[in-house]
Formats: C-alpha cells, sequence, structure tokens
C-alpha cells in the first residue's frame, strides 16, 4: 500500500470548500479534502452519510452549492464542452450495480468507449477491449451478455468498461456489496493488483470494514448528523486512536453506534 | 470520433536494404493517439514485408493500454509469420505493462455459437408461438379464477386499485378518445357525403354514421386507443415491479400476482370501455351533424335519420363488444407486464408485445363477433 498522508506532492483531486445539497436542504457542508496520485481512497460513513452524494458530485453528475472539485487542477463544476469531455476522459466509474448495457456483451460494453472515443481500428478495439477484460479475468466471459454472469463478474465488468480509455482515476461505488466474502476479498485483491500494477488511483465509497482495511491507503469519515468530515487517516489508526467515539464504534462494529 | 486528448504519438518507418523495418516510436501511445500509429505500422509492414522488425521506444514518452496493444499486435504478428521483432529502449514501466498484458496472449475467449440456420430460426418461431398459445391459455384460466373469486368475494378486490386505475385508464381518456370520436365522425361524413350527394342519397349518411359508430368503429376505435395508451402501462407498470423483484415479493407473501394486480385492472378496464365507447360513438354522431347541418340539412331529420338507422340491438351489440374488447386489452396488458424478463430493454419490449397482441386480438375478436351477429341476426 502507498500511505502517502504526509505527502507533499501535487493532489490528483482536491476537493474544496464543497457544499452539496438541493431544494435548500444541506447534506454535506463545506468538506475540504485531497486524494494523492497512486492512493486508494476511501470515503466512509453511515447510511444517508452523503458517500454516494460526494461520489456523484465528484464525477459531475451533480452541481454542488458551493465550492469546486479539481480533478488534475481543473475544476469539474465549472467545465463545459470540450473540458469538460477531457475531464471526464481521465476518469472511469464503476456503479454500485455496475450499470453494463443489458443488450450488449462484455466485450462490446468495454469497446463503445473506445469506438466512440478512439480513432483506433475496429481489431485493435477489440484487442484493447479483450485485454481489459482479460486483466478482470473475463477473458472466457467476453461473449456472455451481463444477465449470464453472477454479480462480482457484473462489477469486474464494470471496472475493466471504466478502464477501456486508461484514465488515471477510477470512482468505485460500492464495490463489496451485495458480494459474497470470497468474491468481496477476489475483487479487493483485483483493484490493490490495479493500483500497484497500473498505478490508478482509486476513490471508494462503502462501509465494508473487512475491505477498507484491506485496500484504504487512507480514510475520510462522514457523519450524518454534523454533515463534514469527521475523521481523516489510516484505518488502523481511526480503528484504534480516534478521539471521536462514533468513529470507534465504526470500526469496532458496536451497536451504539447506529444510534 | 469524439476528440478527447491533444497528446499525439507519431510512429515512422525506416526500412534498411537488409530487410529490416525499424518502427521509432515518439510521444504519447494513449487510446487517442494509439489508432493512427496502428495503421502506419500495419501499412508499413504490409507495404515492405520486414523479415526483422525494430521498434525504437527511446523516444517514447507515455504508453497506455492501447499502446501496449500495439506492441504486442506487432509482436504477434511477426511471431505468428517465424519473422524477427525487437523492441529497443522501452521504459521498464512499460515493459511491465506489456508483461501484464501479455499474459493472455495466448488465450483467446470462446466464440460466439454460430448463427442458427433459417430452418432453426422458423423452428424457433414456431415453438415460440405454440408456447405463448398455451401461456395464453394457462393465463385465462387464472384471470377466469381470479374473476370468479372476485365474484364470490368481492371484498377481496382491491377496489382502491381498481378505481384508480379506472380514473387513469377511463376518465384521463376522455378528451383522446372525444376528440378522436369527433374527428372520425366528421370525417366520415364528409368523405361520404361526396359521392352519396350524385346519387341524392345524402341524408344516408346519418345511416352510415349511425350504424357504422355506434356498432363497429366506436369500440374499435375505443379499444385501440385502450391498447396503445392503457395496455401499454400495465405492462410497462408491471414489468418494472417484476424486474425489480415486486411480482416476486407478492408471490412469497402467498399473494396470487393474477388476483392482487390484474384484476384491478380488468375490473377498470371492464368497467370504462363501454362508457368510453359510448363517447366515441356519440361524439361520431355529432362530428356527422356538423357535416349534415353544413350540407343544409336540419338537425331534426339527422336524429330522426339516425334513430330510424340504429336498433338497441346495435348498440348493445357495440357494448357487448367493448366489454370483450376491454377485457382482452387489459388482461394482454397485465400478461406481458408478468411475462417480462430481466434487463432494461425488457419492459420496453414487453410494452410492444402488449400493445402488437392488443390489436391482434382486438381484430381476431371484432371477427368474431361479426359472425356471431351475422348468425344471430343482429
Amino acid at each position: 500500500m502507498i500511505h502517502r498522508s504526509l505527502s507533499r506532492e501535487t493532489p490528483i483531486i482536491a476537493v474544496r470548500n464543497f457544499t452539496a445539497g438541493y431544494d435548500g436542504h444541506v447534506l454535506l457542508r463545506d468538506l475540504s479534502f485531497d486524494i494523492y496520485p497512486g492512493e486508494v481512497f476511501v470515503i466512509l460513513g453511515g447510511s444517508g452519510s452523503g458517500k454516494s452524494t460526494l461520489l456523484k458530485h465528484m464525477i459531475g453528475l451533480y452541481r454542488p452549492v458551493a465550492g469546486s472539485i479539481l480533478i488534475e487542477g481543473r475544476d469539474i463544476v465549472t467545465a463545459q464542452g470540450q473540458q469538460r469531455l477531457e475531464i471526464l476522459a481521465r476518469i472511469g466509474v464503476m456503479y454500485q450495480q455496475g450499470a453494463l448495457f443489458g443488450s450488449m456483451t462484455l466485450l462490446e460494453n468495454v469497446r463503445l468507449p473506445l469506438e466512440e472515443f478512439t480513432d483506433l481500428p475496429d481489431d485493435a478495439i477489440d484487442r484493447v477491449a479483450l485485454m481489459k477484460l482479460q486483466l478482470v479475468g473475463l477473458g472466457q466471459a467476453a461473449y456472455k451478455l451481463p444477465d449470464e454472469i453472477s454479480g462480482g463478474m457484473r462489477k469486474r465488468a464494470a471496472i475493466a468498461r471504466a478502464m477501456a480509455l486508461d484514465p488515471p482515476i477510477l470512482f468505485l461505488d460500492e464495490p463489496s456489496a451485495g458480494l459474497d466474502p470470497i468474491t468481496s476479498a477476489e475483487l479487493d485483491q483485483l483493484i490493490m493488483s490495479l493500483s500497484k500494477h497500473l498505478k490508478i488511483t482509486f476513490v471508494v465509497v462503502t462501509h465494508e470494514l473487512p475491505s477498507i482495511e484491506t485496500i484504504a491507503d487512507r480514510v475520510i469519515m462522514l457523519d450524518k448528523r454534523t454533515q463534514r468530515i469527521i475523521a481523516e487517516g489510516l484505518p488502523q489508526e481511526l480503528r484504534d486512536h480516534s478521539d471521536n467515539p462514533w468513529v470507534r464504534q465504526f470500526f469496532n462494529r458496536q451497536v451504539e453506534a447506529a444510534g | 470520433m469524439r476528440s478527447l486528448v491533444t497528446a499525439r504519438g507519431v510512429l515512422e518507418g525506416h526500412p534498411s536494404p537488409d530487410g529490416a523495418l525499424v518502427l521509432s516510436l515518439t510521444g504519447a501511445l494513449d487510446a487517442s493517439s494509439t489508432g493512427q500509429a496502428w495503421r502506419n505500422a500495419l501499412h508499413l509492414i504490409d507495404v515492405h514485408q520486414p523479415r526483422q522488425l525494430i521498434v525504437d521506444a527511446s523516444q517514447l514518452t507515455y504508453c497506455d493500454g492501447a499502446g501496449a496493444a500495439l506492441l504486442l499486435e506487432l509482436q504477434r504478428h511477426q511471431q505468428s509469420r517465424r519473422l524477427t521483432y525487437e523492441i529497443q529502449s522501452l521504459d521498464p514501466a512499460y515493459q511491465a505493462l506489456l508483461e501484464l498484458y501479455g499474459r493472455w496472449e495466448a488465450q483467446r475467449p470462446e466464440p460466439l455459437a454460430p448463427a442458427e440456420s433459417p430452418i432453426e430460426q422458423i423452428g424457433r418461431a414456431t415453438a415460440a408461438i405454440w408456447n405463448d398459445v398455451v401461456v395464453l391459455i394457462a393465463f385465462v384460466g387464472q384471470l377466469s379464477l381470479a374473476l370468479a373469486r372476485a365474484v364470490r368475494q368481492p371484498g377481496l378486490v382491491r377496489w382502491r386499485d381498481a378505481f384508480v386505475t379506472a380514473e387513469l385508464a377511463g376518465v384521463n381518456a376522455v378528451p383522446i378518445i372525444s376528440l378522436l370520436g369527433f374527428l372520425l365522425g366528421l370525417i366520415m361524413a364528409f368523405q361520404s357525403a361526396i359521392p352519396m350527394r350524385q346519387f341524392g342519397a345524402d341524408i344516408y349518411v346519418a345511416n352510415l354514421i349511425g350504424l357504422s359508430m355506434l356498432r363497429e368503429l366506436g369500440p374499435l376505435l375505443t379499444a385501440i386507443i385502450l391498447a396503445g395508451r392503457s395496455g401499454s402501462a400495465f405492462a410497462a407498470e408491471l414489468g418494472t415491479m417484476k424486474v425489480s423483484e415486486e411480482i416476486d415479493a407478492l408471490t412469497t407473501m402467498g399473494l396470487e400476482p393474477v388476483g392482487f394486480l390484474v384484476v384491478p385492472r380488468v375490473i377498470a378496464a371492464v368497467a370504462m370501455t363501454p362508457l368510453l365507447s359510448v363517447f366515441a360513438g356519440l361524439l361520431g354522431l355529432i362530428g356527422g351533424a356538423v357535416v349534415m347541418l353544413s350540407l343544409g340539412f336540419p338537425l331534426v331529420t339527422y336524429i330522426i335519420q339516425v334513430k330510424s338507422a340504429v336498433t338497441v340491438g346495435d348498440l348493445l351489440g357495440g357494448l357487448g363488444k367493448s366489454f370483450v374488447f376491454g377485457i382482452v386489452v387489459a388482461a394482454i396488458g397485465c400478461l406481458r407486464g408478468l411475462q417480462t424478463k430481466s434487463g432494461a430493454g425488457a419492459v420496453g419490449e414487453s410494452t410492444t408485445r402488449a400493445v402488437v397482441s392488443g390489436l391482434v386480438l382486438i381484430t381476431i375478436v371484432d371477427g368474431i363477433f361479426a359472425v356471431i351477429f351475422y348468425y344471430l341476426g343482429i
């Protein structure tokens, strides 16, 4: 794992004074944090704390009430047209349910971004798409439809599609949700392997403790009540030494934490 | 192609007389710039047919998966022809990338099953039609049982759902039914009045409009609109419930989906279709009246002529047909919804099938009624 909490290098993502909400109702208030190249950064929080909301703002689906989200120095909030497309080409997203196109085979799903955004010849696109599927261990399932494979395989295929254009940043929304512990551990191994071999920066939203302890270089924890970050650091440090009792309860799975 | 990244990788070829070809890579070889390099490389190899291929990567500043795919493709091309391939001065980081992606070089996925022959396709389509008929018969049985239970124990019917559906499928359809009924009557009267006038028979336009609207076209128009407007909505609603496992949830709660979801919709459609059909007929008559008035006939003449042409039997025949059309359209819409498979396209497919099956069944039922009416002398 790459521990960069004390690193002085330029952040690949910088969130500044970020406030999100809708209809006058604030969900997240004045968040600021940095994510460094190559790290696996985990956004933690209980149900309803705004983890997925934060992720959806970071990938440009929603506009925040205030603040900026700089991806490689460019603000995704204000970017328009070609500039926005260029920022989007630098990120890949795996949605909670995979969001694979059901009428396309896995290979066609991975081919799609390559067809739309590159001028690679057709057989080259096939080759690159197959390479990505092989990288996530789905080479033999290339011609299957998303319906014909398991939930864990769907998530891996979604990662392959997110990596089609080799973005340096991957956002994963609840990668372990709905998976058995073994499949979930396999997915964690895949994340670790991609992080190690391809130096991809991962931003992962999850609340699966085993997963966090395996993959996370650094975590931030969101709090529903204060709508702010209540903890930031290494998972082990937060579990054992956080001065916030709620954080310790969360990491130690104590029931009172739900309250 | 949508242009994304501006950095371009350049590939240049330097052939030598001894049959070697040096490909020099300069700049970034990423997903957006590899396409041109790929075409250039294959073209140069095609032209020079080199015995020895040397890739000079000393000026390569960046290489991603697409670039790695190109380098692996060049290697595969040469090795498959037992020719020499060499890559020089490749950054160790990109060498590691090549090794990572090259690991599966020998593996190829199972190809797709070959396409079916036309005979197989015809056989499969025939079997599918037959299965559909079997399912339809089974569904008619299930629905009949559920309706019989509803008659015996009306308290078990979800009347609230039935009333909501009646409003959506019936009351809300009044404007469109009225508009189309009126226009149908108006257009038919106008089109027929012109030739009939040549024979001095324009007064019989009233007979034509009265009979056709009340007995045939009013119910048919209503049923078609119901199929397009409500049959499709039932299919989409139940289909979405099927996709999101709500139907399974009902079943495991011990609630029969047909009784719980289909019966209220069928009751609503059966109650509303004859009423809408009367509306369509009435507005059609008004449309005809507008034309007759413009031709110079007084309204009272038109009304007397319609009354003399149309019997109570015609009106009741039309209403009877509407009643059956209502059952058919609602039932087939619900059935197609319940048959929805998984996936995003499945609901759309069910909706289409609901409308198409609804229209086919309306036509068949209408034909059956024509024969029955003929033998009964109605």
